[in-house]
């Protein structure tokens, strides 16, 4: 297998991924720690802060000029809920040294640059810049209003704060503004100071690696204190939530003149290969251009643009998305209705669950075709404890059978209905 | 078959005009298991007016058509939808319709010859019926509709409704829910037979591939179609000055949207990627990550991001857009203005004009990760003239006095619009 895990200390991992399929490397660095109300906010604000300035890159148009003269190589930063965990993301890509004009390190600069703007921020008196936090703290506050541009992504949030009301899971992944206004710039270091002595750490590289970049990083991040890491597992387990025995009918209204149509569905059962089953369901019901949905609630009935299904393997649920016209609401959510009651009584095909399986895999086997994708996987399985490799990951898909399947579908209960409608 | 190599990012691109006038372009990548293939003709939506090769009689088709013809593609008179078929291959199968070109494509693992089938079968197949036509109607109006709430798409709509006078880019590619009304199959049948001519199509093909064996396997499975004479296309004159100066719409958006346009003139010559590479240094300079303006803007907390820099051209449009969020957009109109000034006063920076020629550069470079990027960048290339390899070579050909020669020619204040979306 090319993606080699070594822990460097406890808690901290350098995952390396040997590859010559690119003509870039790419670097990410993970910062876990589990998802509360208390810390969303500041989890949200830290990638922007440290993106600002670092020790010995103190501008952000320093750090620019410093990626600039490397090729344009590119720094990115987010805020990702995953389960009950929140990540922050830091990456930089690099072209690979074999592609430049002319003879640079630029791996190892790279390396030395990322671990930098994570790790050594601008550090003024014990405390972040002010000037950039409350910057920063200015354009999250845009970005936390700015939620409702996206329609159909607002629904979609929309949808799951209602399923997960209370929950961790029901926080919005950049926080919120009542917490947002109570942040300084002292308190902020301070708890940023605590949260990379304890959160898990992982490390990626990806790309044309030799054998000396492992030392390397370890040699780097060897300032770095060894913790138990603090983070919550993804599994079946951990999960945190309450299945409904309603239906909770949500309609709320915006200035659109598409509707929004959100279903979540919760899986009320737990069995072995859960996660497997689900995905042919899922992928069955509404997750191709073959499924269910697709073709009754788009091609047939002509009632939507777009009509699919997303599982969600971290928290277990299916939702249901829809665009439609506003007065077709109660058509569509029968229509869907009636799919999901074809699933329970097993009306699908074995052609059906070829298609499925055949879709599934095909995604599969794009990964290591695709740098970033194939980060996000492993990262995903390290957060989840588990360590299946794209052979046995096929090999469970194709095991799953159409008893498993409807008895599955007979596990499904809709949590809720959320409807974005007009004014 | 010719062989094109680039020694900076050791690509090959194998090109050969087939005899009915098809270009197939093969770029072997043989550490990957992706495999692409996109086909595309050279009829986007800009193309409404035209004279049919066959009958010598002038058309104009209403607006919408070429995006409508594109959705119609996939039905076959079996009643099964090429989508579904490619789809239940395991292959991940799309389409697209831009200004000037419409594409079929499909990325895939396995089952590459049996989507090739399917793709080339379909493509070549046209089936439209009153019934089909009528209910396609449905689908597109509600597309058009999502577009309707969708503030970015309506920012670039208004931008080129002020940019032009008569260039039928200032119409939506997917027409309107009147125009598309006034779609039947005779239209449908009278854009295919002429665009979808071999004479006006291009193929390209990516992943790992034997180039001589995949250019039979396209050979085998082309339809034999009568040859066509050149396509006359009728576009109105467009005057170089701008229509209007400014759109400001409102919608309900939690921070205004801004969009500025710099008409340019088409420049039909092989100056384009040498133009082309130019402004995107200029633009950089001007609004990117280390430029004295976006460190002013960010800070003040005008912008939250580097705003969107973008210069797009065809073989009948050009202009440069820069498009971004801002709770004052009028503030950052007036900042650019006065910085681009600056610039023409001041003169460019020797060593700000280096670095940001090495991160285009490396920009240009990323391009060829993926399959799909590659086949999908050439075969827009191809299109407007342009050989895709020519970016890598000709970015050290640029010089700092013909940057200021671009600077002056096209960022002026007369041929300059901006579009707003401001929030409710």
């Amino acid at each position: 297998m090319n993606h080699n895990v070594v822990e460097i200390k406890k808690g901290i991992k350098l995952h390396i991924i040997n590859t010559e399929k690119f003509k870039t490397n790419l670097l990410a660095v993970f910062l876990t720690t589990p998802l509360n109300k208390d810390n969303v906010t500041k989890n949200a604000l830290i990638p922007a802060v440290l993106r600002r300035g670092s020790e010995n890159m103190p501008t952000q148009e320093a750090i620019s000029k410093e990626l600039e003269e490397m090729y344009g190589a590119s720094f990115n930063c987010g805020i990702e809920k995953t389960g009950d965990n929140q990540v922050m993301k830091f990456y930089l890509e690099a072209i690979s040294d074999d592609f430049l004009p002319q003879k640079e390190e630029l791996l190892k600069k790279g390396i030395e640059k990322l671990i930098e703007i994570v790790f050594k921020p601008l550090e003024e008196n014990n405390s972040f810049n002010d000037e950039y936090v409350q910057s920063e703290k200015e354009n999250l506050k845009q970005i936390i209003e700015g939620k409702k541009d996206n329609k159909a992504q607002y629904a979609m949030d929309r949808c799951v704060e209602i399923m997960y009301k209370d929950k961790p899971y029901g926080l919005y992944k950049y926080g919120d503004i009542e917490s947002l206004e109570k942040i300084q710039s002292k308190d902020l270091y301070e708890y940023y100071k605590n949260l990379i002595s304890k959160c898990k750490i992982d490390f990626f590289v990806s790309g044309q690696v030799e054998e000396n970049v492992k030392e390397e990083i370890t040699k780097q991040l060897d300032f770095l204190n060894e913790r138990e890491p603090e983070y919550l597992v993804n599994n079946a387990d951990s999960e945190q939530k309450d299945n409904k025995e309603n239906t909770e009918v949500v309609s709320e209204s915006m200035d659109i003149t598409q509707g929004k149509l959100v279903i979540g569905l919760d899986i009320t059962k737990k069995r072995d290969n859960l996660r497997y089953i689900a995905s042919v369901y899922n992928s069955i019901l509404g997750g191709n251009p073959m499924s269910k949905l697709f073709q009754n609630v788009r091609e047939k009935e002509s009632l939507a643009y777009t009509a699919g299904s997303v599982y969600l393997k971290p928290k277990n649920n299916i939702f249901i998305k829809c665009g439609i016209e506003i007065e077709n609401y109660e058509k569509a959510v029968n229509v869907i209705k009636e799919q999901l009651e074809d699933m329970k009584k097993g009306n699908f095909s074995d052609e059906n669950i070829k298609n499925a399986k055949t879709n599934i895999l095909s995604t599969i086997k794009f990964i290591p075709d695709e740098q970033d994708t194939e980060i996000t996987y492993y990262l995903g399985q390290e957060l989840a404890n588990t360590n299946v490799d794209f052979e046995e990951y096929e090999n469970k898909i194709n095991n799953v059978t159409k008893e498993e399947i409807i008895d599955f579908a007979n596990a499904i209960n809709i949590n809720t209905i959320y409807f974005l409608t007009n004014n | 078959m010719q062989v094109i190599e680039n020694l900076k990012v050791k690509e090959k691109m194998y090109i050969e005009k087939l005899e009915n006038g098809l270009t197939v372009i093969i770029v072997p990548k043989n550490n990957l298991q992706k495999k692409y293939v996109i086909w595309g003709t050279n009829f986007g939506s800009i193309d409404n007016h035209f004279i049919e090769p066959k009958t010598g009689n002038e058309i104009t088709i209403p607006d919408g058509v070429a995006h409508f013809l594109e959705h119609k593609m996939f039905e076959q008179e079996s009643g099964v939808n090429s989508l579904d078929t490619l789809s239940a291959l395991g292959v991940d199968a799309n389409a697209y319709t831009t200004n000037d070109h419409t594409a079929y494509l499909f990325e895939a693992t396995d089952n590459f010859y049996e989507a090739l089938d399917e793709l080339m079968d379909y493509v070549q197949h046209p089936y439209f019926t009153d019934e089909n036509v009528e209910k396609e109607k449905g689908i597109i109006g509600q597309e058009i509709k999502m577009y309707d709430d969708h503030p970015g798409w309506q920012l670039y709509m208004n931008t080129m409704r002020c940019l032009y006078k008569v260039n039928p880019i200032k119409i939506d590619i997917a027409g309107t829910v009147e125009s598309i009304a006034e779609i039947d199959k005779e239209t449908l049948y009278s854009c295919y037979n002429t665009f979808y001519n071999p004479s006006n199509m291009t193929m390209v093909i990516c992943g790992d591939f034997i180039p001589e064996k995949i250019l039979e396997e396209v050979k085998k499975r082309l339809v034999e179609k009568d040859k066509q004479a050149e396509i006359k296309r009728i576009y109105e004159e467009e005057p170089q000055e701008i229509d209007k100066k400014n759109i400001e719409v409102t919608m309900d958006v939690s921070n205004p949207l801004f969009m500025i346009g710099f008409k340019d003139k088409v420049d039909n010559d092989e100056n384009m990627v040498k133009k082309h590479i130019t402004i995107e240094v200029i633009l950089d300079m001007l609004l990117g990550s280390s430029s004295d303006l976006y460190k002013k803007m960010y800070e003040e907390g005008l912008i939250l991001s580097t705003p969107d820099l973008d210069y797009e051209f065809s073989k009948k449009y050009a202009h440069v857009l820069i498009s971004g969020q801002s709770k004052d957009p009028k503030k950052v109109i007036e900042e650019i203005k006065e910085q681009i000034k600056k610039m023409k006063k001041d003169g460019l920076d020797d060593s700000h004009f280096n670095r940001i020629k090495k991160k285009i550069y490396g920009g240009y470079v990323v391009e060829y990760n993926d399959p799909g990027s590659i086949a999908r960048m050439i075969l827009s290339d191809s299109f407007k003239g342009i050989n895709s390899f020519d970016y890598l070579e000709s970015y050290n050909l640029i010089t700092l006095d013909y940057a200021k020669q671009v600077l002056e020619d096209i960022f002026r204040e007369d041929n300059m619009v901006f579009s707003i979306i401001n929030g409710k």
